[in-house]
């Protein structure tokens, strides 16, 4: 009987509950297309930085971590050839890739400039390609005195596909040396401070300019992310079996970027959360004051005709909690149709600080942000009830049947 | 064999704090009410009957003297815990009929029962018996909005009864009807007292009323002016 009083009480002042409801169903809507965007916003952040730039796991020799190279390449892997073959047995590994990285100068004849190169094997690097190019070709196979060349320093040089520059580094050994490069192609990344300074170059190209053998990392792609933690243990294992004296790191460990991105919008959602929670809270509380206001005389002839004060407390809570449901559920659909909407419209949003390209505003519908949703607009209705129910039930009777 | 009354009051009093004056709205009244009476409490506005009849309905305390129910001093029960005492022991008609806005006629007459947790069955049966009583066995899926105001009357009577109480009181049940429905509505709670026994007590000071109680207790100020002759009605 409660619960059909209590169902029936919801829909007594309709244009009240409607407006109570609206305010829940705006707050499941926020929660869940956040949460989404949030979601696809971290997927997409994740994959993108392991795809295009860290990998999923980096290989290094034992030390690189803590030492702080006087050299070029002082901590390098000398055979890569073996690692890579003992690596690439296990299926759930894509392929590898190895890289160095170093700083130098680079000139036209007329200015120079300083460089961040990455020295990638060519077929490799197209695999994790983050970059786009705007101009040329990509990194030819076998030639390695090719080069492409970030936009902003391209700008900077003047150069275009086919010009030749000239790139200046310390060798492994502490002397200068300098080689002529053919620019193939300008890529932009879409960070531009990183467009001002890079350059791509083949791997043997990268040797010969620090007069080396040695590559600075592996790089190892997962075909699943979600592998990581298992291949890296395996690795590890592998490591120690095999007497290599080999570091690791995963995407995670390197990925501070993706970590900062990852709290900011976490803090935000924790900071829209509250905000639905409080404005459910009083909407919901205000509600059921209301009615209880208006109800005072039915509420002291219940309790006349031998209602107990916690049927009573039970009735305004179940109130609480109907309107939490329905406003939970109208606030599901809404928001799951919304998501498929904005999916749909293919929505640009403008580039967020220190990138040139905007990105396409999509919602990611996840069971545990539609269950987030929901239980928040439950349990913050419920709860919200709890006062003004517990009000209701210690009503003194003769008091409540006098009201007017 | 002397029977003991359904309802003993000795020199209860009551005071109300109406802003910074206390109001004394019962001076030391004491009162017994036979089981099956039928008995008025009349007086005009203000004199204590409503005050009287919530203490006998245990929706309010005395400030002094002692109310005993049914055998059971209830004087220092607190309200809360008579929940169970105006379930099973009274039934209250109110002169704004008080019905539940959101149930229907047969809901609001199954509510008491639900309270008494009754099987079905036997809810059912009660429900539709005492709303055949009460003749609106056709409008038992009506809400209280689409009664008139004898109807609603009728069927806070059907509420009041169907528990089965013992003491039904009712505090001014005709004031909110015309001459014509309030005979009806007479005539069927003397038809009830008459073949249930159950005892009925109002507060009223309307004269037809009064003419058709068996006793008749006037009040003053908060004071009884006619001593009720409880053995002579009983006889």
């Amino acid at each position: 009987m409660l619960t059909k009083l209590a169902l029936r009480n919801v829909f007594r002042n309709r244009r009240r509950s409607a407006i109570t409801l609206l305010v829940i169903v705006f707050g499941a809507v926020g929660l869940i297309l956040f949460g989404g965007y949030k979601a696809i916003t971290f997927r997409a952040l994740r994959e993108s930085t392991i795809r295009s730039r860290l990998g999923h796991l980096q290989i290094y020799k034992l030390g690189f971590e803590k030492a702080e190279s006087k050299k070029p390449l002082e901590y390098g892997l000398e055979d890569v050839a073996q690692l890579r073959g003992a690596i690439q047995t296990d299926k759930r590994v894509r392929m590898t890739t190895a890289q160095i990285t170093l700083m130098g100068l680079i000139s036209n004849g007329d200015k120079s400039e300083t460089f961040m190169a990455t020295g990638v094997e060519p077929i490799g690097d197209r695999g994790m390609n983050g970059q786009r190019l705007t101009a040329g070709t990509d990194l030819p196979e076998h030639e390695a005195d090719a080069i492409i060349i970030g936009r902003g320093l391209a700008a900077s040089m003047h150069a275009k596909p086919g010009d030749y520059l000239t790139l200046m580094s310390t060798t492994t050994s502490g002397s200068l040396n300098a080689i002529d490069v053919r620019v193939a192609g300008i890529f932009m990344s879409g960070v531009k401070e990183y467009d001002d300074r890079a350059i791509k170059m083949p791997l043997a190209g990268a040797q010969q300019l620090l007069q080396t053998n040695k590559v600075e990392r592996l790089i190892v792609m997962l075909n699943d992310t979600d592998d990581t933690a298992a291949v890296r243990a395996d690795l590890t294992t592998l490591f120690a079996q095999k007497h290599w004296a080999l570091e690791m790191k995963d995407w995670s460990q390197l990925a501070s970027f993706y970590h900062q991105v990852v709290l900011l919008y976490n803090g935000i959602f924790g900071f829209i959360g509250m905000v639905v929670f409080g404005i459910v809270i009083f909407s919901v509380a205000n509600t059921i004051v209301m009615s209880i206001f208006e109800r005072t005389r039915e509420i002291g002839t219940m309790m006349a005709i031998g209602t107990t004060r916690s049927s009573v407390w039970r009735l305004f809570l179940l109130e609480g909690l109907f309107i939490g449901l329905l406003g939970g559920i109208a606030g599901l659909l809404a928001g799951t149709g919304l998501s498929s909407v904005i999916n749909h419209i293919h929505l640009m949003l403008p580039p967020p600080p220190g990138y040139t390209q905007g990105y396409p505003l999509r919602v990611m519908l996840q069971p545990g942000i539609l269950i987030t949703a929901f239980l928040i607009a439950v349990i913050t209705a419920t709860l919200s009830s709890i006062l003004p129910a517990l009000k209701a039930s210690r009503l003194k009777i003769v008091d409540a049947l006098g009201h007017i | 064999m002397h029977q003991q009354p359904l309802v003993r009051l000795t020199e209860v009093t009551r005071t109300y704090p109406l802003g910074r004056v206390q109001v004394r709205a019962l001076t030391g009244v004491s009162l017994d009410v036979a089981r099956g009476d039928f008995l008025a409490l009349a007086g005009p506005s203000g004199s204590g009957k409503t005050t009287l009849l919530n203490l006998i309905g245990c929706i309010d305390k005395p400030d002094g003297g002692r109310v005993i129910i049914d055998g059971v001093d209830v004087t220092n029960v607190p309200l809360h815990r008579l929940a169970a005492t105006r379930r099973d022991t009274l039934g209250f008609i109110f002169q704004t009929f008080n019905l539940i806005p959101v149930l229907t006629a047969y809901e609001n007459v199954e509510y008491p029962l639900l309270l008494q947790h009754l099987p079905a069955r036997q809810r059912r049966d009660r429900v539709q018996y005492w709303l055949d009583q009460v003749g609106l066995s056709a409008q038992a899926r009506q809400r209280p909005d689409q009664l008139s105001g004898g109807q609603r009357q009728r069927v806070a009577i059907a509420r009041a009864m169907a528990g089965e109480p013992k003491l039904v009181l009712a505090d001014e049940p005709t004031a909110n009807l015309d001459s014509v429905t309030a005979a009806r509505i007479l005539d069927l709670v003397e038809g009830l007292n008459a073949s249930t026994g159950c005892t009925f007590i109002f507060a009223t000071h309307d004269p037809a009323l009064m003419a058709r109680a068996r006793s008749c207790v006037r009040m003053h100020d908060g004071a009884l002016i006619t001593e009720p002759h409880l053995e002579a009605r009983a006889s």
